[in-house]
């Protein structure tokens, strides 16, 4: 089987056949957090795809004494392997499979060519040493399997793309040792999204939680499109500490004629509202607190507030990794003569 | 490229006419105080804002015992980290001050470390040690007071003017040893709180609603008037002049029981001069014209001032700003800040700065002061106070029958001519001379000479941009406000203040206060977050802007401004005599 239901595997093997990303929802999943249903495209699937199909070989081919320092020449073959990948039809048992799952998923989901979040999943993405946060391809609101299954080889083939080429070949890492895994996961209804960390991502203090929001998908958030909502929530006692409401001139919202989540200008009842109320605030803050305590160390979220969610359920998290901050103690103690010198005999020097 | 400001024209030997000291005549503990040389200009020097009028000889005692002196030795024994105290020059009868700075990076951490256990203590028993600094002023001053130089031998009032230098000398010595353990721990508190996200503006309500020894001054002034209603006096008040008040008062036998009441408030609070540290001022004792003009312009206002009312809201404003505070914080934090906040209300720099002036700054002088008249009066001088312009080895030496009086008799006159020629070019003199640094660094310098950034590009650009219509400084008070400019040099004319002037000028003193009662706004040249007009502002609830610089030179008597104390910012609308 070359298809693997995230609800249905141990964590460790889970990681192992579907990558980090995947890997870390079916971990969330088995927490009790609430997570969105989703399959793997595995990474034998990837392999023995690549290999039976030949691709493998024509990608040897087209990387031989590719020169890194010439980026215009590299673009070149990094389209042409991109072009090779979407272009190759999925092997048929490989295809059938996937059709399959799509087919499960949207029964479970109570639904008909549910749309969904075809994302990325390579193996050493979001470790905690490398990061390859943003480098490969998410395709947000894909439906019916014939997309589904052009998505998969997108999300192949953004393994190819000149940045992932050029990232891989600065940390020296083959791209043989870095098979892609795809995750299809159900695209939740999104009311507003956006990212959590369990510790400040500026100034390092484990205190607190800080949540950015904006309404619609998390895409304007993750992307730096708009300048998002901002709360920080007290870890110790969960109290709201900072609420700053931006003016969010964009959002991310499902476009039923391209059937595709899509950026949009964000109309105009909805720019200066807060996208979060404070349960939901303090929800996504325990959800957040509790992620951090099950890993042991401090963590960013992407989350989820579905539109069809009421008061005290929980809020849908759909993806997590490790987060990399230089803690700062939250001191508790009071010291004059430490602030003096750190505020004002080091003053210009 | 830094900016010099050329100090050639200062650059003499010669004090006053006639006197050219003794390298070493005064103590010093780092530097000596002396005139500019050539050298001086690769240095920084201020226009320190505390004599607006000058100083006459024997005035500029307090540039030895306050500055080369009380500044220094206190910066020593603290130990300050970064700095030695001030260092002074004169230039006229007008004094220049600048840091001295250290530059070891090494120095300045031994001399940190050395400081750490002395702060912490210092803090700790704030309380007891002001207590006990305030009791030794106190007894000092007792013995003071308890003399009567009118009917002392000149071997007596010699004594009695050494006495007087060895209290003043002490007296700085305590305000400095004070005042920097004070600031550095409110400004190590100031910079937790910005680091926490506080909004900075709101620290100065933290500390606020406590009750000092000048509001006390100022709520016996406002009894005075309520007195002054009650006996149907407001038409004597309203028809003299506050020159001629107290004549009028004496003469008219419906107001004997004001003028009793007014006796005993003078034998509390009327040893108190109109301006810091300065002999040539006389207490209210010796020139009521301040208080009872005060209170003429008091009478004047629609409104009393509630000081009971303006207590409690100064309060209440307190525990709100205090509380909103804590909100954004979290428990982690609170604690923190909690300790911080009590740390600063027990050792209270700003309550501090305001308290210590009934104590020091406004009375030491007058010992000196009298001392000295006594002095001229005994060896026939043609006026009291031209004692005070003699040098202090002058007239320690006339006062010991080394010298006669009539070596200086024409001397004095001719000082007496420099003195006011030399007061009237105050208004032209250059804020800051030497070489002006992009930045100051030193704490002192920007929290009470409000040396900031705003200040020193206004004084780069003068002179480039003659039609300045608007002003930025330091948002010092909160609140908008528009009105007539009234631009004073000094606190002689204060009493004149119309109720909603906007007062203008180079900064203000402790004796100032009164006039925030009835004034809408202040602008003042200079002075910081921590400067008088800033602290009183708030107190009062009256809109102020600092640190602008040459707000002074560029606005006129009688021009409409507008005060922007959120923005920082002074607007000037029409000038004096200009077509509406």
């Amino acid at each position: 089987m070359h298809v693997l239901w995230i609800d249905g595997v141990e964590p460790g093997e889970a990681v192992r056949r579907s990558g980090s990303k995947m890997g870390r929802l079916a971990e969330l999943g088995t927490t009790g957090m609430k997570v969105p249903l989703a399959f793997a495209v595995t990474v034998d699937g990837f392999n023995d795809h690549f290999a039976a199909t030949g691709l493998d070989a024509a990608i040897d081919v087209e990387m031989q004494g590719v020169d890194h320092s010439d980026h215009l020449a590299l673009e070149v073959v990094a389209d042409r392997i991109r072009g090779l990948i979407v272009s190759t039809p999925i092997l048929e048992s490989l295809s059938d499979q996937i059709v399959d799952a799509y087919e499960e998923l949207c029964d479970r989901a109570s639904d008909l060519n549910v749309p969904t979040a075809v994302r990325s999943s390579a193996t050493g993405e979001d470790g905690a040493d490398s990061s390859f946060a943003g480098i490969f391809d998410t395709f947000l609101g894909v439906s019916g399997s014939p997309r589904v299954l052009e998505a998969v080889r997108a999300c192949w083939a953004s393994l190819f793309s000149p940045r992932a080429i050029a990232y891989r070949a600065r940390h020296g890492i083959s791209h043989h040792a870095m098979p892609m895994a795809v995750g299809v996961v159900e695209l939740v209804h999104a009311r507003a999204s956006g990212v959590a960390f369990s510790i400040h991502p500026v100034t390092g203090k484990r205190d607190r939680v800080v949540i950015e929001s904006n309404w619609g998908w998390g895409e304007t958030v993750v992307q730096g499109l708009v300048t998002p909502d901002h709360f920080e929530v007290g870890k110790t006692d969960r109290r709201i500490l900072k609420r700053t409401v931006n003016d969010k001139k964009v959002v991310s919202a499902f476009d039923f004629s391209a059937g595709l989540v899509t950026e949009t200008q964000m109309p105009e009842r909805l720019r200066l509202r807060a996208s979060l109320d404070d349960e939901q605030i303090t929800a996504i803050a325990d959800a957040v607190i509790a992620i951090e305590q099950h890993y042991g160390y401090p963590v960013d979220i992407e989350w989820v507030l579905d539109r069809h969610r009421r008061e005290g359920e929980p809020i849908a998290i759909v993806q997590t990794r490790p987060v990399t901050v230089v803690e700062q103690g939250t001191s508790t103690a009071y010291d004059p003569m430490a602030l003096a010198n750190k505020f004002i005999f080091s003053k210009g020097r | 490229m830094a900016t010099v400001i050329p100090l050639d024209e200062y650059i003499t030997d010669e004090w006053y006419p006639g006197f050219t000291p003794a390298f070493d005549h005064a103590p010093f503990y780092v530097e000596p105080f002396r005139t500019f040389t050539k050298e001086d200009e690769k240095r920084f020097w201020f226009l320190d804002f505390h004599w607006p009028r000058g100083l006459t000889p024997l005035g500029l005692i307090w540039n030895e015992d306050g500055y080369a002196w009380g500044t220094q030795s206190a910066a020593e024994n603290l130990p300050l980290p970064p700095g030695r105290g001030l260092s002074v020059r004169i230039a006229g009868v007008h004094t220049y001050a600048s840091p001295i700075d250290i530059e070891s990076g090494f120095e300045i951490g031994e001399r940190a470390g050395r400081m750490g256990p002395q702060l912490g203590n210092f803090i700790a028993n704030f309380d007891e040690i002001w207590a006990d600094r305030r009791d030794e002023v106190e007894r000092s001053w007792q013995h003071f007071v308890s003399m009567d130089p009118s009917s002392m031998s000149l071997p007596e009032l010699s004594a009695m003017l050494k006495e007087a230098r060895v209290f003043h000398k002490r007296a700085f010595e305590i305000h400095f040893e004070v005042m920097y353990p004070l600031l550095v721990n409110y400004l190590g508190f100031f910079g937790w709180c910005a680091e926490a996200g506080i909004d900075t503006s709101q620290i100065g309500k933290f500390l606020q609603g406590y009750d000092t020894k000048i509001m006390e001054t100022d709520r016996e002034l406002w009894n005075l008037t309520r007195a002054a209603k009650a006996d149907g006096l407001q038409a004597l008040f309203a028809a003299n002049r506050a020159e001629d008040l107290n004549t009028a008062l004496a003469a008219d036998p419906s107001a004997a029981g004001f003028v009793q009441k007014f006796q005993d408030f003078l034998a509390v609070y009327g040893y108190r001069t109109e301006g810091s540290c300065d002999v040539a001022l006389p207490s209210w004792i010796e020139e009521p014209v301040p208080a009872l003009g005060m209170i003429k312009s008091f009478l004047e206002k629609d409104e009393e001032h509630d000081f009971d009312a303006a207590l409690a809201a100064a309060i209440a404003e307190r525990e709100e700003a205090i509380a909103v505070a804590r909100s954004g914080l979290s428990v982690e934090e609170q604690v923190a800040f909690d300790a911080g906040v009590a740390s600063c209300q027990a050792a209270n720099f700003p309550w501090w700065q305001d308290d210590h002036n009934y104590y020091i700054d406004l009375r030491v002088s007058l010992p000196l002061r009298w001392a000295a008249m006594a002095i001229a009066a005994k060896v026939g001088a043609d006026n009291p106070e031209d004692g005070i312009y003699l040098f202090w080895p002058e007239i320690v030496a006339v006062a010991d029958g080394e010298k006669s009086y009539e070596e200086f008799r024409d001397l004095v006159a001719q000082r007496r001519v420099y003195f006011n020629e030399s007061r009237a070019k105050r208004s032209t003199m250059p804020k800051v001379l030497g070489t002006v640094p992009e930045a100051v660094s030193d704490p002192v310098l920007i929290e009470i000479f409000g040396l900031n950034e705003h200040f020193l590009n206004a004084v780069k650009a003068a002179g480039s941009n003659s039609d300045v219509r608007t002003l930025t400084g330091l948002p010092a008070s909160k609140g908008k406000a528009r009105g007539i400019a009234r631009v004073f040099n000094d606190a002689d004319e204060l009493h004149r203040l119309a109720p909603g002037d906007i007062l203008v000028c180079e900064s203000t003193s402790p004796n100032w206060t009164p006039a925030f009662a009835k004034i809408a706004a202040c602008v003042c040249d200079g002075g910081g977050m921590l400067s008088h007009a800033a602290i009183v502002g708030r107190e009062y609830g009256v809109p102020t802007v600092t640190a602008v610089g040459l707000a002074t030179v560029v606005i006129a008597d009688g021009d409409e401004i507008e005060v922007d104390g959120d923005a920082g910012t002074v607007t000037v609308y029409k000038r004096a005599g200009a077509e509406a």
